[in-house]
């Protein structure tokens, strides 16, 4: 009988495998190494092509974002799914978006680039894979004692279009690369495939994302807190696929040292990453899904993004960002800030 | 044979799906929570699901844990 109900299952596991494949040929077309798609990463170099920080290596309007929400927006569109809502909590979802991407960038990289560099040989993923892990538990834990950002409700049209608007206009400035957008010269952020093929990667995915309602914590979380792996399936597919053609691809090397934009310091890829298992686990999603849920008309997803853009900028201009040589002192200090918060809102805020 | 349908509660947040199982589980109904169905929702959560014949129990029990929902669907097993 619960076969029936699983029977959509079938896209998440399509949108895995797109995600898997695309995501591995990405980095061959021109984006960084294991860095095909990353959410956090892509929203840390529009902050700094938007001059939001200064770090010289890691700016670029990359389309992949525009294209992730806009994909979203156009398949919310077509099966009568664009809801605009709002008003759950905003203030504490920009907060945490904001240390969403700050434990990323301590990491260097979003869930979904964690399954890509795991999908590259980088074992350093499974070191993520375990804090978002022990973050969606904690999660868990609290959604079972009650834990709510509260509901949404319906809002004027207007807030549901600022996000897609908003994406739009950055697409515009990606594209037509006007003279006060920053772009690098050099380091990852001038390693980028075509914009034609990021745009269309990203609407793609975007678009099967929306239908799907893939989330790659939300797989995790669905294991701990219904014991269902229907989205997890999805994760699975993303990682068989991206391994299938990394290899084919010769782009796959095992092992912990010399990754590409990776660093080995073990303690602190988990500890940041338990800040994104954990907050998506209170937000209700991962950053991808945040984007895939703004398209849909959701501004408190907006929220999220627009923290995670700003954490962005702040992480880069304070030293907060790791490096390949490993995790910097900031960022140390602001993933405990960050844990500390979580756990806070996450303990407090129950009905 | 009689085909077996069942119904869904849908939840704005899921602690009120979690609250509503408790108070379902405490009345004796037989209740599970499951992903929530793609037709239904574009919502990634998760939502009660329970065999038609409950559904005054169930509604009953949302009662007593004073949850709001989104809304109860009927599934049809075919």
């Amino acid at each position: 009988m619960l076969k029936r109900l699983s029977a959509p299952n079938v896209l998440v596991v399509i949108t895995g495998l797109v995600i898997g494949v695309l995501g591995a040929l990405l980095a061959k077309a021109g984006n960084p190494p294991n860095m095909g798609i990353c959410v956090a990463c892509f929203e840390r170099d529009i902050a700094g092509g938007l001059g939001l920080h200064r770090a010289e290596t890691v700016q670029y309007i990359r389309p992949e974002i525009p294209g992730f929400l806009l994909g979203s927006t156009i398949a919310a569109f077509i099966f009568g799914e664009f809801k605009a809502r709002s008003s759950s909590a905003p203030m504490v979802r920009f907060l945490i978006g904001v240390f969403v991407m700050i434990g990323a960038l301590v990491f260097l990289g979003c869930p979904v680039r964690t399954v890509l560099r795991l999908a590259g040989g980088d074992l350093n993923g499974l070191t993520a894979l375990l804090g978002i892990a022990t973050g969606a538990f904690i999660g868990v834990l609290f959604l079972r004692r009650g834990f709510t950002l509260g509901r949404s409700y319906e809002a004027h049209p207007i807030v549901g279009w600022v996000m897609p608007g908003l994406m739009a206009g950055l697409l515009l400035l990606a594209i037509l690369k006007p003279a006060f957008v920053f772009a690098s010269e050099k380091g990852p952020g001038a390693m980028h495939a075509a914009i034609v093929v990021s745009l269309g990667a990203g609407l793609l995915i975007g678009f099967l994302a929306q239908r799907s309602r893939m989330c790659f914590v939300g797989g995790i979380r669905d294991l701990f807190l219904i014991r269902d792996p229907h989205l997890f399936n999805g994760l699975v597919a993303a990682l068989v696929a991206a391994t299938a053609t990394n290899l084919v691809l010769g782009q796959f090397k095992l092992g912990f040292e010399g990754q590409p934009v990776a660093h080995t310091n073990h303690l602190w890829n988990y500890l940041g990453m338990v800040l994104v298992g954990l907050g998506p686990t209170l937000l209700g999603g991962c950053p991808l899904r945040q984007l895939v849920l703004s398209g849909e008309g959701n501004a408190d997803a907006g929220m999220v993004v627009l923290g995670m853009v700003v954490g962005a900028g702040i992480a880069h201009n304070f030293g907060l960002a790791s490096s390949p040589k490993g995790a910097t002192p900031g960022g140390m200090v602001a993933t405990i800030i960050g844990l500390a918060a979580m756990l806070a809102i996450g303990y407090f805020m129950r009905e | 044979m009689d085909s077996p349908a069942y119904g869904v509660v849908l939840f704005h947040s899921t602690n009120w799906a979690m609250k509503a199982e408790k108070f379902s589980q405490r009345a004796g109904i037989k209740v599970k929570l499951i992903p929530v169905p793609r037709h239904l929702s574009s919502d990634c959560g998760v939502c009660l699901r329970f065999d038609w014949a409950d559904k005054e129990a169930v509604y009953q029990a949302l009662e007593e844990a004073q949850v709001e929902i989104e809304g109860i669907h009927k599934i049809n097993d075919q």
